[in-house]
């Protein structure tokens, strides 16, 4: 600093001016982000399929080893892949719509189904019935994306949700598992509450994802009721969601369930699970993922049903997939796109290619064609599907618009219970309100 | 910064002499607004979608369909939207609660950085680099980690025999610790207010240490009151910028607000209903409240410095 008085501080006109300059450009930095897609279409007469799924890069490989398959078959069409994590998945496809640059094919999640398809922007397979053909499928895996008598996608795979629970672990603290085929969700309370006793705190008997609505689902259709209607509406009585956090909770009180909070979400790979680490002996997966969960957990887990299937008014287990594949009704390649579809669907050699990772293969005589050739882990994945599937099992309805909705607050829910912050009589009434309002009925 | 570049004109300097006439006045704006080009490139994407976002507002827009005018539907709605309400008291007690206590801290740091240290460029980038970082997907990760049930808070706290609570994944403390975080990140204001002291003259102190004031009579007196353009310039902008947090509710719950939507913070929640659940034109609305609620707290603001913000000119 010099001795002599300088006057530096900013006036008032100087404030306001760096003030304003300062918001804009905070407004700049939030437009930065640019959009994907894009068209750099071949030149000379090839076509260019966009083709967008989740997913991480062990999936990327197995896809891409299928898509290399089909474009040695079609000469003159190149398939151009993206993924990246579900979640942002679901927000880039949106974007993608609202610029008027839909992909030609992309994975379609179970529950934004309807959110596109009611719209009108998705291709009805049933008028091309002659270019993808769906006779191979099981009954219940091809009315999957069937909406009124329009059919929006073919099920990229079959599951199922599935019941792991890690053996090394419970031969280590000598606890027996229960019957998997007809285990009660009582004989789950008590399995979760003898590992934790036995292993003295060290690891907790169980944590199935009380906020997932897929679980739920379960647990609604065997009390006989549908959780959405067949016109879209909430089927799920009060009591119900009030059986469900009270199970839930008893479970923890007894210290079968970790306590609140000891569940963080850290991330949403099997590498990242509590039951990788060891710290849960059970837990509710989708069947597409066991083996990731296997390798991830050591290598010992066994595979059970959702308990209470033999005790409930009927059947609570169905056959799902995880998503659908789906083409844009703007598609520039039309054609095009319902081969790659018809390819995915009903080729030995693409389901060959990429194994299981989305699942079993929806057309049952692919499926049994490429068991053989299947690793272990997948193997048991498809016994257990190809068992769901010999069985009657009521159907499940498509997720009308405004599920995101319910999923969401259902999440929010299951944390208010937890933390004793609602009772599970008030949190019902809460979830159901919402989703009323979610659904518009 | 504006204040830098004014140290450097010489003690009294008004304005420059004027230039010897000549015949031809060049063209001197030309240079300016070709330096100004790219600026006003970048304004049209900024200006278009404000513009439409302003129409879809009052607009039923899914994505998908055209969007259809509904007049003030929208607004309408958000009167009765119970996470509406949620989202905003967490927004506000988020600003309220941390804009003043990094504000303090930041100020509280450059007022000893000011004091002659050696080595002064370290610290200040040292002290700098959080607010670089605070925002980032890889810090708010990283947070969770230090704060989770076995992390690094709950194991300090455990010497003392605390049994600490799950800091992101409890309701009751996940916002704590995004305040917590937000406060680490006080290297900006702080920078700021490291340049607006090393202003004051200090003779000025010379005068008052004379006189016999003592350091804090010196801080009220001299400090503060000189300093307050430079601390108003510094609570808008941490109010502005902190009614529009995103990425850290974002990142501690995986998009969700979770968990109870203890971190659903308004532009969360605005996200979630513009791309999760399609309602674009009610996300457009909440954008369009958001930016009034800004500007009628800014302009609070700008009222109340007439009280206590000193232009010494």
């Amino acid at each position: 600093m010099t001795g002599e008085p300088v006057r530096n501080t900013p006036n008032r006109r100087d404030v306001l001016r760096m003030t304003g300059l300062a918001g804009l450009g905070l407004g700049l930095a939030a437009c930065g982000r640019g959009f994907g897609g894009g068209d750099d279409e071949p030149a000379g007469g090839a076509v260019q399929l966009n083709m967008v799924w989740w997913g991480d890069a062990k999936r990327a490989e197995k896809t891409q080893a299928a898509l290399d398959i089909f474009q040695r078959k079609h000469e003159g069409i190149t398939v151009k892949i993206e993924y990246q994590d579900s979640g942002p998945y679901k927000d880039k496809l949106a974007t993608r719509f609202a610029a008027g640059d839909p992909p030609d094919v992309m994975a379609m999640r179970m529950d934004s189904l309807r959110e596109y398809a009611d719209r009108g922007t998705l291709l009805d397979l049933g008028q091309h019935s002659g270019a993808v053909d769906l006779s191979g499928l099981s009954e219940s895996a091809r009315t999957l994306a069937a909406v009124g008598d329009k059919t929006y996608g073919v099920p990229a795979g079959l599951n199922a949700i599935g019941f792991v629970v890690n053996r090394t672990l419970t031969e280590k603290y000598g606890v027996s598992i229960p019957d998997g085929d007809t285990w009660s969700w009582a004989d789950l309370a008590s399995f979760a509450r003898q590992v934790t006793q036995a292993s003295g705190r060290k690891v907790y008997g169980t944590n199935f994802e009380a906020f997932t609505l897929a679980n739920f689902i379960v647990f609604t259709r065997q009390h006989g009721e549908d959780f959405y209607t067949a016109d879209g509406a909430l089927g799920v009585s009060e009591s119900t969601v009030v059986e469900w956090f009270e199970m839930v909770e008893a479970m923890r009180a007894e210290g079968g369930f970790p306590p609140a909070g000891f569940i963080e979400k850290v991330g949403a790979s099997a590498e990242q699970s509590y039951l990788a680490k060891g710290s849960i002996a059970s837990q509710i997966i989708p069947t597409n993922n066991f083996l990731a969960y296997n390798a991830a957990a050591g290598g010992n887990l066994a595979l059970l049903r959702i308990p209470g299937e033999t005790q409930a008014v009927r059947r609570g287990q169905s056959v799902d997939c995880p998503h659908l594949w789906s083409v844009a009704a703007a598609t520039k390649h039309r054609d095009e796109a319902l081969a790659l579809l018809d390819f995915l669907a009903n080729d030995v050699e693409a389901s060959k290619a990429t194994g299981t990772t989305r699942g079993v293969p929806a057309n049952t005589s692919v499926a049994q064609e490429i068991k053989p050739s299947l690793e272990k882990d997948d193997q048991v994945a498809t016994e257990y599907l190809a068992g769901l599937q010999k069985e009657k099992l009521p159907r499940s309805y498509t997720y009308p618009p405004g599920s995101s909705k319910i999923a969401s607050s259902l999440e929010s829910i299951a944390a208010e219970v937890e933390f004793k912050r609602q009772t599970p009589q008030q949190a019902a009434k809460t979830f159901l309100d919402t989703g009323r309002k979610a659904l518009g009925k | 910064m504006t204040t830098t570049t004014r140290v450097t004109l010489p003690a009294g300097a008004s304005a420059p002499p004027a230039p010897p006439p000549r015949r031809v006045k060049p063209r001197k704006d030309r240079a300016g607004y070709l330096f100004l080009l790219p600026w006003f490139i970048g304004m049209l994407f900024t200006v278009i979608p404000f513009f439409a976002s302003l129409y879809l507002a009052f607009t039923d827009y899914n994505l998908l369909n055209a969007p259809q005018w509904i007049g003030l539907g929208n607004f309408r709605e958000m009167l009765d939207d119970p996470l509406l309400r949620q989202s905003l008291k967490v927004t506000f007690i988020y600003t309220f609660v941390s804009v003043p206590l990094s504000l303090v801290v930041a100020l509280g740091v450059a007022m000893l950085l000011n004091r002659g240290v050696r080595g002064l460029p370290i610290y200040r980038a040292v002290f700098y680099l959080p607010s670089l970082l605070g925002g980032s997907v890889a810090v708010v990760l990283l947070w969770r980690y230090i704060f989770g049930l076995d992390g690094v808070v709950n194991a300090f706290l455990g010497w003392f025999g605390i049994d600490g609570p799950a800091w992101t994944s409890d309701p009751d403390y996940a916002l704590t610790t995004l305040i917590v975080l937000h406060i680490w990140t006080f290297g900006s204001p702080m920078v700021i207010f490291l340049a607006g002291l090393r202003q004051i003259p200090a003779m000025y102190y010379e005068a008052a240490a004379v006189d016999g004031a003592s350091k804090w009579h010196q801080f009220r007196s001299i400090t503060l009151p000189l300093l307050s353009p430079i601390i108003f310039f510094n609570l808008i902008q941490s109010l502005i910028s902190s009614f529009q947090t995103f990425t850290q509710g974002f990142v501690l719950s995986s998009g969700t607000g979770g968990p109870a939507d203890s971190t659903m913070f308004y532009n969360l929640y605005l996200y979630q209903q513009g791309f999760s659940q399609f309602n674009m034109g009610y996300a457009s609305a909440m954008a369009w409240m958001l930016l009034v609620i800004i500007a009628a707290f800014t302009a609070l603001n700008f009222l109340a410095a007439k009280y206590w913000v000193f232009y010494d000119n």
